[in-house]
């Protein structure tokens, strides 16, 4: 249209190069500003500035509003690390996220393996086993808490006894676990289906006639062949569980006591129950601490141990 | 194109920045209600605020619920820094004491003495909860105190009779020992805050000082060196610890089912519960409702009441509290009320609303309720404490009693914990509201 209405003008093809020109010294260095201002403004609002804001409210006190009162240092530091609730929540998230990885990846891992067997209505089970994925956390919540129900549920049916699955201590970490593991299922399963159905065939095919029965393929060529995949599937479970609250939040509110309260948990009772946001705040920033450590931890992992074609 | 693209951009930002003013140039004054109730509640409270608006011309009501309690109050606290929020709020009873000291609200009083609205008609016992050294703060509007919830069915079954329904925790263990069959429980409460705070009201005893909260701001819990809460946490350990009796942890939904199937004979629920418990039930029982218990029989106090109040924000805008005022008097109405109580199993507020035929009609068909309402009017009631505090205290207190009942800790270290950790808050609170 610019140009168009320039010829009508009757500018010369010579002038319109320096008319362009001229657009592109003023613009020059500007341009790429402009086009990272929408990227930039979102990650400003939602990131940049909530964790600056998080590091303010973790060195002040606040009032019941929720605004910053004074400034008091590292005290809420101080006092975080001499509470002994907090470091049992510490212990609680780190147990959880190992019941809610190993198992998941492990089954999820079994699921797509048995799924990747040709034979006929595969489809189905494939259907099946990546269903989870499709349900939220609250309303999977509804779903357990019913199954898990001491007097009324199936599964205290199916195994004709009384177990408090979400009252007794003992056991309600180990079913908060199977509910998040189980959600995360549908995912894993799709992530290692995909990697598990680009294994060529020809490698199995000749390992077969070498001899291989299926734990050695499994070790030496599946495995080491789905390991981008099992890479992320990995990543996503950790961050995942360390991330998990819906579910804890309808189930167990964190208890028995506080057997299921993790960190995440934890901070949200601060901050929007108990209304102090500065000790909410200074557990958000240890959370994300532990986060970054094992980030890099994976990251190393990475280098070392996966495979890319 | 790249002008375009810069037009584009630009117009964006712009309409980001201008995207919140917006004006309203009709001659009625538009109140913006915040409220809590989901369901039927939620359902009903349209149903009123649709009445309202269609009864007079010049304040038009829009209702939006907002979560629950806790999460209505988050959304408050967010709003205050844009003034965005509401020019009426429904704040649960334990809210009473942060809402008066946040002064986002205008005290109720205030609106009533300007009114000249006659306030007498409203439930004493009601009324109560909600006034500070005699003035009103909010107007009550959905209330509920805890009652007994048991089945006449199994009572018989168990050779018990079915008018008489335990009224203390050694009856209750009694009485559930007898109910107790293959496959069905005698009892089985909620670990629930409120629940102990009434506990504690019905020993006659204190919570905290500065008289519970209502004189000054509270700065200790009393119920450790009362000895109160050792004598409910020391009972409740013994019921749980019977076989006849099953505790639930902090699930009240679960107890509930369990209670409305058959399979516990006898549990502890809020009056507001009852429409849903009878409709759980679908009559495969006959249900029987009795008073609150005490934990010894010596006990003489009363309960105290729960459920939610309806504060009008300062805005700074005096048309707009009027027209909230006005607003409010119409649902603290006979109708309103009777209409109210009906849809939901709260109590009516006015104590003209049981005068209403329709009220009559639905106190005869649901004689359990009646229950409630003397329970309610009982003479030695109390107004449960005033803290700031007190939904991190119930949440503490929840969490301790439950591991005395999971044996991961003695009767006597979760007292000390419990008041450690309400102290604590109080302290930190009474500092950063100074």
């Amino acid at each position: 249209m610019e140009q168009r209405a320039m010829y009508s003008s009757g500018i010369m093809p010579m002038e319109k190069d320096k008319v362009k020109k001229r657009r592109r010294l003023r613009l020059g260095k500007l341009e790429p500003i402009f086009y990272l201002i929408p990227a930039f403004s979102v990650f400003i609002v939602f990131v940049f500035y909530p964790f600056i804001k998080t590091i303010l409210l973790s060195l002040s006190q606040t009032n019941l509003r929720g605004e910053i009162q004074e400034f008091v240092g590292l005290d809420n530091f101080i006092e975080l690390f001499q509470s002994p609730e907090f470091y049992h929540s510490i212990i609680v998230t780190f147990q959880f996220v190992l019941f809610v990885s190993i198992p998941s990846v492990g089954i999820s891992l079994m699921l797509a393996l048995l799924a990747n067997n040709k034979l006929k209505g595969n489809r189905v089970y494939e259907l099946m086993f990546s269903l989870p994925m499709a349900i939220a956390s609250a309303p999977a919540a509804a779903i357990w808490a019913m199954i898990f129900h001491p007097t009324n549920g199936v599964l205290n049916l199916i195994l004709g006894k009384e177990i408090g699955w979400l009252t007794d201590p003992n056991y309600a970490l180990f079913s908060i676990s199977i509910v998040t593991g189980w959600l995360n299922l549908g995912i894993n399963f799709i992530f290692l289906t995909t990697g598990l159905r680009n294994i060529p065939s020809e490698l199995l095919e000749s390992s077969a006639i070498d001899g291989a029965n299926f734990w050695h393929k499994l070790k030496h060529i599946i495995i080491p062949m789905i390991s981008p995949q099992m890479f992320l599937v990995i990543f996503m479970n950790l961050v995942n569980s360390f991330q998990a609250f819906g579910q804890i939040k309808l189930l167990t509110q964190g208890g028995p006591g506080d057997s299921t309260n993790v960190l995440v948990h934890s901070i949200y009772r601060e901050a929007f129950f108990n209304g102090r946001f500065e000790t909410a705040c200074t557990q958000a920033l240890v959370l994300f601490v532990i986060m970054l450590i094992v980030t890099l931890l994976q990251f190393k992992f990475e280098k070392k141990g996966v495979h890319y074609q | 194109m790249k002008k375009n693209l810069l037009t584009a951009v630009g117009i964006l930002g712009t309409s980001l920045l201008v995207g919140c003013s917006g004006g309203n140039q009709a001659s009625e004054t538009e109140i913006t209600f915040w409220h809590s109730m989901g369901g039927k509640g939620g359902e009903a409270i349209n149903q009123l605020v649709e009445e309202f608006n269609d009864s007079q011309d010049d304040i038009r009501v829009v209702s939006e619920f907002q979560g629950e309690y806790d999460d209505a109050i988050n959304k408050l606290k967010s709003s205050a820094l844009s003034h965005s929020g509401p020019d009426i709020m429904q704040v649960y009873e334990i809210g009473t004491k942060w809402m008066m000291d946040s002064g986002y609200a205008i005290p109720m009083q205030e609106l009533i003495d300007e009114d000249g609205y006659d306030i007498s008609h409203l439930e004493e016992n009601i009324v109560d909860y909600y006034t500070v050294n005699g003035d009103l703060y909010s107007m009550p509007f959905n209330t509920s105190t805890p009652i007994l919830y048991y089945n006449k069915t199994a009572f018989e079954e168990a050779g018990l009779d079915p008018e008489e329904a335990p009224n203390d925790f050694n009856q209750i263990l009694e009485y559930s020992n007898k109910l107790a069959t293959n496959g069905r429980y005698g009892f089985s409460m909620q670990i629930y805050g409120w629940f102990f705070e009434q506990f504690l009201l019905k020993q006659g005893l204190d919570y905290a000082n500065e008289g519970n909260g209502r004189t000054g701001h509270a700065t200790e819990v009393l119920f450790d060196e009362n000895g109160g809460a050792l004598n409910i946490i020391d009972g409740w350990k013994n019921l749980v610890d019977s076989e006849g009796i099953i505790s639930f942890g902090r699930d009240g939904d679960a107890v509930k089912d369990a209670f409305a199937s058959g399979k516990v004979a006898m549990t502890i629920a809020s009056t507001a519960s009852l429409a849903e418990i009878k409709s759980k039930i679908d009559g495969s029982f006959e249900l029987g409702t009795a008073y609150f218990p005490t934990v010894t029989s010596q006990d003489n106090g009363g309960v105290s009441i729960g459920g939610a109040s309806l504060w009008v924000m300062d805005n700074g805008d005096d048309e707009k509290a009027k027209a909230a005022f006005e607003f409010i008097k119409f649902m603290v109405s006979p109708e309103s009320q009777a209409k109210w109580a009906q849809a939901t199993g709260y109590f009516s507020v006015t104590k003209d609303a049981y005068e209403i035929p329709s009220m009559v009609e639905h106190l005869n068909n649901n004689p359990e309720f009646q229950t409630a309402i003397d329970q309610l009017r009982e003479a030695n009631n109390q107004s449960g404490a005033l803290l700031g505090v007190l939904t991190e205290a119930r949440a503490t207190i929840e969490e301790n009693i439950e591991k005395v009942l999971n044996n991961e800790l003695t009767s006597e270290k979760a007292v000390e914990t419990i008041a450690k950790t309400i102290n604590t808050a109080l302290d930190k609170y009474n500092k950063a509201n100074r």
